[in-house]
């Protein structure tokens, strides 16, 4: 059996579902409901004010009250925004209603759409999707159906996408404890755009094929946004008798098959941990308060939360004995989802009888005092928090929550990618439900008329064509290849076409060189795109030779300075026409006539970088005639 | 709406707004739920709420299949609150009229639509029930600028039928368009208040989790709860920020901004308070304050219609003054130029006021000055412009709002002789204008209070 094959068996057996939404950021001016600017300011620039905010969860259209809406206002968080001279308006801080949308992010969506062969719907309505996780000031967040049904051919599959959408970006989180979160709203509002395949990409490596070839159709086209966090995707996943589980913040796409594989196998524990507990006919006890006990502990964390006028809240596990210290993943075990779901509420984490007591400090009676006022015995567990009181009975009915579902197995939820080195997630809210969506009545709807389809068929980024046309200026297929995958493509194109610089060797240098370069402890990633472009174009008149680029880039990592600086100060210049024949007739005198490869081995030795081979050849070759 | 040709359409499908379809045209093929019209979309064009929640449209066309597959839900009808009496608690009237802090997105016609039963409200904002016994009296439900001194007068008799039947305070919460000239009304309609009467609205609709009304709301059921403030007052957001809402008497509030929520400014005066969002209340202000009193309270809400409030522009023609003449009006209201200064030196005779003030106040027009600057007062004898004004009978508002004036010379004029409205226009009656102009009254720095980075 074919390994491919083998593969997809596996994963069908387990029932592997698993889906992608891309999020990209386009590359518009401005905003996509105000004209605020797009460009990020600088690390040095201070915000011009700070705006704070509570958001509260409201009956949606339908009447009913998102799930995790409710359990992020359960946090009663203050939310701060971060106000930008340049990039915040009113409209982004909910003080103003929308602008049109944004003409320009609206045409490079609809090309995407033809890209991935979908159908563009015939007017497009903005909505509002809530948000209460206070990255968005007005709660919730633009978003626009733009086309429907598509699909693209990924490593033998066909992979369907069934809906794309423009939406606005949310606000960055800066920083965020139990009580108040801080957002920067300068990227607040970029267009973005959100294509989503269907439930089934056949397993974890297709889906990292699926996510390049997407990521890269968008990069071709010119119209995205490029660098940290402009493009982001969230997996969908879920197995036989598991959950559906959303995967959010996977930076690197080379990492979604380690992620997958991790999702896997903690849905498997979970199920695993399901049936023993139901063997043992496990139960969750109710939170009480058991402060008393410990009113002059010697256990740090529960005394420094005493001190603060805290509580401490326990409450009984009949039958989790050893379960609760099971690991799900690699380094987490079943108590560290729960207390995720505990810190929901603003605590620290919590304790579990799993856990080494001694390492905490707890003495012998308190034990024997919190067992009592639960009602186990030494067999049974018990989870403890501390925190302030308002914060730890919460914490502990989270807790609670958690707990029992481990009875039942799966919880779908929302999972932060959170651990590049174990590639595992964190709990971050319950999975949303569908009824979160209301029309946005402050923008007009957008009727799609035929040019704006034709314009989108025309200017429709194609990988294929893209291929093609890189064959011809580039003969090297693997080159061709990466450079497809490359960030650096488009800048690839924009060099052979100002600098007329020979496009394989262009190509070599972008993609091989520099890579090259970096390995050898050059930082190449300081070397402005100007100064590369300077380089090629000093080549391609004549003034340096394809050697003394590589001495170039060295210089230019070190410190951006004028091209030509670098030259005279370096020496770079080429010696050519008369000034070679001159070195070449010295260097016959002083071979005493051994012939002209030990002439051309004298010229090279001395002046390697600064003479081309070619041209040396050609006057070797008179010398000899 | 949709067009004639879909509403027919749909007709003789046996398909109503609401049905859950299957609905395909030459390149698309959805099912959803058909969503009503909005007056903003293109008319020949069906929108279709997917189960992803998001709405689509799909064009029209007289050959498209269509197919109901589920009859449309009744209308959805919103939970009810059940409004436990808390014992010990003070007794405050919440009188309903509209605006958006009532609105909702209508998911029928996916438009704003003014809430009908209080009691949404109430779900909303379940804390309100912890600050106060509250009694919720839907009066009506209109948007603000459809609001005239007839809803006015109601609302005052209703504010002193509540308080004369025991409430410790009231709140009117109000569409803020015009909720200045409503807060002004109703402070000269109710000249012998003894309890706080807080009018409130909401910039942000209350179907958003960022809206306005739920800090606004609780904060005015405290103020009219707990404090001793007799007087009508404003209370809204004191900065962009939610974390405390001014009350600004509600002769000197205005609205200066179209869209932000603490586009309410209290002008020429500082506010009274500032109620936080633990609903502490910090005063601000020398303020009317309740007593001991067994004195029912009046509600004088007689209402001259025949007022005008003119806005003074260069080009501005003098003759509107011989329009309202002609119509009967007893009072104009001019909103100078700095000052109070109208054209009049001018040698362009179509430009100069002069003559046409000297008629109507010789027709027994009652004519006050106030100042389109909005901040600052009036001042009759800087220039002989002015001087020449008040020679013609002009009478200059001091430091009253334009709104302001033009409200208590209506309620004037209502309630009093000519002579005596004239004489009273520029006397202090509940606050409106005073002699002295704090430095602190006009705020400069538009972040103040916002510091950045903290």
């Amino acid at each position: 059996m074919p390994a491919n094959q083998q593969e997809n068996e596996r994963y069908s057996a387990l029932g592997f579902m698993c889906g992608l939404e891309i999020h990209q950021r386009l590359a518009t001016s401005e905003k996509l409901f105000c004209p605020c600017s797009t460009s990020i300011p600088s690390k040095d620039e201070k915000p011009i004010a700070d705006v704070s905010r509570y958001q509260k969860a409201v009956a949606g259209e339908l009447g009913a009250i998102d799930v995790s809406a409710e359990f992020e206002e359960q946090k009663n968080r203050e939310f701060v925004y971060r106000v930008y001279k340049d990039n915040t308006c009113l409209v982004d801080l909910d003080e103003e209603p929308p602008h049109s949308p944004n003409r320009e992010a609206v045409a490079h969506a609809l090309s995407f759409a033809k890209a991935m062969n979908m159908h563009i719907v015939h007017e497009i309505q903005p909505m509002r999707k809530a948000v209460v996780d206070g990255s968005d000031p007005s709660a919730f967040q633009r978003t626009m159906l733009v086309a429907l049904n598509g699909a693209i051919d990924v490593d033998g599959h066909r992979i369907n996408i069934p809906s794309m959408f423009l939406e606005e970006e949310s606000s960055g989180i800066e920083s965020a404890d139990a009580n108040t979160a801080v957002y920067n709203t300068d990227r607040l509002g970029i267009p973005l755009i959100e294509i989503d395949t269907d439930p089934h990409i056949p397993n974890p490596r297709v889906a990292k094929l699926v996510a390049l070839q997407i990521g890269t159709v968008l990069r071709i086209s010119g119209a995205v946004q490029r660098g940290i966090g402009s493009i982001r995707q969230d997996v969908n996943m879920s197995i036989k008798d598991g959950a559906r589980v959303e995967i959010k913040g996977v930076q690197e796409l080379d990492l979604i098959d380690k992620f997958l594989d991790n999702e896997i196998l903690r849905q498997q524990k979970l199920i695993e941990i399901r049936e023993r507990l139901k063997k043992a006919e496990a139960t969750v006890g109710v939170a009480k308060d058991v402060t008393h006990i410990f009113a002059n502990t010697n256990i740090g964390i529960i005394s420094n939360q005493l001190k603060k006028h805290g509580v401490a809240v326990a409450f009984s596990l009949r039958g989790f004995k050893g379960v609760l210290g099971t690991e799900v993943n690699p380094n987490k075990r079943l108590g560290t989802e729960i207390s995720d779901y505990a810190k929901m509420a603003g605590v620290q984490g919590l304790i579990h009888s799993d856990e080494d007591m001694n390492k905490y400090g707890f003495s012998e009676s308190e034990l024997v005092s919190l067992r009592k006022e639960l009602g186990v015995s030494a067999n049974d567990s018990f989870i403890l928090i501390a925190g302030g009181k308002s914060q730890a009975p919460v914490a502990a009915n989270h807790a609670i929550w958690r707990a029992k579902y481990a009875l039942v197995g799966v919880p779908k939820e929302t999972r932060a990618a959170n651990d590049n080195s174990y590639y595992t997630t964190k709990f971050m809210r319950p999975l949303p439900s569908g009824s979160r969506m209301y029309p946005e009545t402050d923008a007009r709807p957008i009727l799609v008329t035929g040019e704006m389809v034709a314009k989108a068929e025309q200017s429709a980024p194609n990988l294929d064509n893209e291929r093609k046309y890189l064959s011809s200026i580039v003969k090297n297929k693997a080159l061709v290849e990466q450079l497809i995958m490359s960030p650096r493509l488009l800048f690839f194109k924009r060099t052979v076409q100002e600098t007329g610089a020979d496009p394989e060797f262009v190509a070599n240098v972008i993609i091989q060189k520099l890579t090259e370069l970096r390995r050898t402890g050059v930082e190449v990633e300081m070397i402005l795109d100007d100064g590369i472009m300077a380089a090629f174009k000093a080549y391609n008149d004549g003034t340096i030779t394809k050697q003394a680029i590589d001495e170039l880039l060295k210089a230019l990592a070190k410190r951006d300075e004028p091209v030509m600086e670098i030259i005279a100060r370096e020496r770079l210049e080429r010696i050519k026409g008369k000034g070679l024949i001159k070195l070449v007739d010295e260097a016959m005198k002083e071979s005493g006539g051994k012939g002209i490869d030990e002439a051309r081995k004298i010229v090279m030795s001395r002046h390697r970088l600064v003479v081309d081979g070619s041209e040396l050849n050609s006057i070797l070759v008179g010398r000899m005639g | 709406m949709y067009s004639k040709e879909i509403l027919d359409f749909f007709k003789k499908k046996g398909i109503s707004i609401g049905d859950r379809v299957s609905i395909s045209s030459r390149d698309m093929a959805l099912e959803g739920e058909i969503m009503p019209k909005t007056e903003a979309g293109d008319r020949a064009t069906i929108v279709i709420k997917l189960d992803s929640g998001y709405n689509t449209g799909i064009k029209f066309s007289e050959d498209m299949d269509i197919e109901k597959l589920a009859s449309g839900k009744a209308e959805v009808s919103f939970p009810k609150a059940k409004v436990t009496q808390k014992k010990g608690l003070p007794k405050v009237t919440l009188i309903y009229t509209g605006g958006t802090i009532g609105s909702k997105v209508d998911y029928k016609s996916g438009g704003v639509y003014t809430l009908t039963k209080p009691e949404e409200l109430l779900y909303e904002v379940p804390e309100l029930s912890n600050i106060a016994n509250i009694e919720i009296v839907p009066l009506f439900s209109i948007f603000s600028e459809d609001m005239s001194y007839l809803e006015w007068q109601k609302i005052a008799e209703k504010v002193a039928e509540s308080l004369n039947s025991g409430s410790n305070g009231v709140v009117v919460t109000i569409g803020t368009d015009t909720m200045h000239y409503a807060a002004s009304a109703l402070s000269f309609m109710l000249p012998n208040l003894n309890a706080p009467v807080a009018v409130t609205g909401a910039q942000r609709s209350s179907d958003r989790g960022s809206s306005d009304a739920f800090m606004n709301l609780t904060c005015a059921v405290a103020a009219a709860a707990r404090s001793d403030i007799a007087e009508v007052f404003v209370c809204m957001h004191a900065s962009s920020s939610d974390d405390r809402c001014a009350l600004i008497r509600g002769t000197r509030a205005r609205k200066m901004h179209t869209s932000r929520r603490d586009a309410f400014k209290s002008i020429n005066d500082t506010p009274i308070a500032f109620v936080d969002r633990a609903h502490k209340i910090t005063y601000n202000n020398n303020y009317k304050r309740a007593g001991a009193s067994d004195k029912k309270t009046d509600a004088k809400t007689s209402f001259e219609e025949r007022v005008a409030l003119v806005k003074i522009h260069p080009n501005s023609n003098p003759e509107i003054m011989e329009f309202y003449s002609s119509k009967g009006y007893k009072g104009i209201i001019l909103e100078g130029t700095g000052l109070g200064h109208v054209a009049a030196t001018t040698q362009h005779r179509q430009f100069n006021w002069l003559q046409h003030i000297r008629n109507a106040t010789d027709k027994g027009i009652v004519v006050g000055m106030t100042s389109q600057c909005i901040n600052g007062r009036v001042h009759s004898s800087v220039y002989s412009t002015a001087r020449e004004l008040s020679d013609a009978g002009v009478i200059y508002c001091d430091d009253m709002l334009p709104e302001t004036a033009y409200v208590k010379l209506c309620w004037l004029l209502g309630n009093h002789r000519r002579e005596e409205a004239a004489r009273l226009l520029n006397r202090d009656l509940v606050g409106e204008m005073k002699k002295r102009s704090g430095y602190e009254e006009f705020e400069e720095d538009e972040y103040a209070g916002e510091s950045a980075g903290k």
